[in-house]
């Protein structure tokens, strides 16, 4: 592999791109491959099959060729509400995972770039905030203020937009005091019990990076349930 | 759903280059049975032996950087290397999870 590719390679994982790496073993020679973009002469005559494998996420020798692919997806999106001091840690784990995190908060004191180098910080309230995020189906949201004036919103939001993983920090009593207030606001009881509150799977622990762990161990197993 | 879990290999292959070092790339291509790294994990090895990544649970990291080593003194470019179980002692080279695994190795010119 040529050093520019590689570099090739390194800002479309940067610019979130999808695409593949194709490899011929048989000559070493590799590419890029983009959908619908035109592939290396080399490679022409696999095309479909490549588009194929390409399509399934697929990684590995395509059958009854000589070519590797190893395909890129997107990183999954989480949204944190709350730059409280739980996202510092999620912040850390989330960085090996992989996933892309953006963090909504209006109070400006809490969401400093200071204390989150290098992430997407949005000072706004959520109702604003979801305005500069683009989300889907394939998006989280990590709920961690339990200000109702700032969750409730982000919550509402991430149902009618019908998010993967929903959660919220917070008691069981907390928990009930928000669902009840949910129901208030007229979202279905079905989409109320998808919320995982209290947040995070039972460790333990209650420290900030305990609590974190425990929250980023329920978001990965949530990933691979859907 | 999938998350693409990367491991920064190819950015530190980059850093690596830039640092004018010789750097082979080494990649899982296919597995059989049951192996402990996916298709697609990645390790990176320079002239001098330094390696980061993996190809396995480190059942063959040691033989893959020999292998590296060699293909940067032979001067050439690729290379298909497999293992098998070891039927010999653990101190062998092979997967003692039973796995058999194919790795890519290519220097990044």
């Amino acid at each position: 592999m040529k050093q520019e590719l590689l570099k090739e390679i390194i800002k479309k994982k940067e610019n979130k791109v999808e695409f593949a790496i194709i490899t011929n073993l048989e000559n070493g020679e590799s590419c890029i491959f983009e959908k619908k973009k035109p592939v290396d002469k080399n490679f022409e005559k696999h095309i479909e099959k490549i588009n194929f494998y390409f399509d399934k996420k697929k990684n590995g020798i395509i059958e009854e060729t000589n070519i590797f692919i190893e395909t890129y997806i997107r990183p999954i999106k989480v949204i944190i509400v709350g730059a409280v001091h739980i996202a510092q840690y999620l912040v850390d784990f989330a960085k090996s995972l992989n996933f892309e995190i953006s963090i909504i908060d209006p109070r400006g004191y809490f969401a400093s770039e200071q204390r989150f180098p290098g992430i997407k910080i949005i000072n706004k309230w959520p109702k604003e905030a979801f305005k500069e995020i683009s989300t889907n189906s394939q998006t989280a949201l990590i709920a961690l203020t339990h200000d109702p004036k700032i969750d409730d919103p982000a919550l509402q939001y991430a149902i009618k937009n019908k998010f993967f993983y929903i959660g919220a920090l917070g008691s069981k009593k907390t928990h009930e005091n928000r669902c009840k207030r949910l129901k208030e606001a007229n979202i279905k009881d079905e989409d109320i019990k998808k919320i995982f509150g209290p947040i995070g799977i039972k460790l333990g622990g209650r420290s900030a990076p305990e609590i974190a762990l425990s929250i980023i161990s329920q978001l990965v197993s949530e990933v691979y349930k859907k | 759903m999938k998350n693409s879990f990367d491991e920064k290999i190819l950015n530190e292959a980059n850093d690596w280059k830039n640092a004018k070092q010789k750097v082979v790339l080494a990649t899982v291509i296919q597995t059989w049975g049951s192996s402990p790294r996916a298709v697609g994990s990645r390790m990176i090895v320079n002239e001098n032996g330094d390696f980061s990544g993996s190809v396995s649970g480190g059942c063959v990291e040691t033989a893959v950087v020999r292998e590296c080593v060699n293909l940067i003194k032979e001067k050439k470019l690729f290379k298909k290397i497999e293992f098998k179980v070891s039927n010999e002692s653990a101190w062998e080279i092979g997967l003692a999870c039973g796995g058999e695994i194919a790795i890519f190795l290519e220097e990044i010119k």
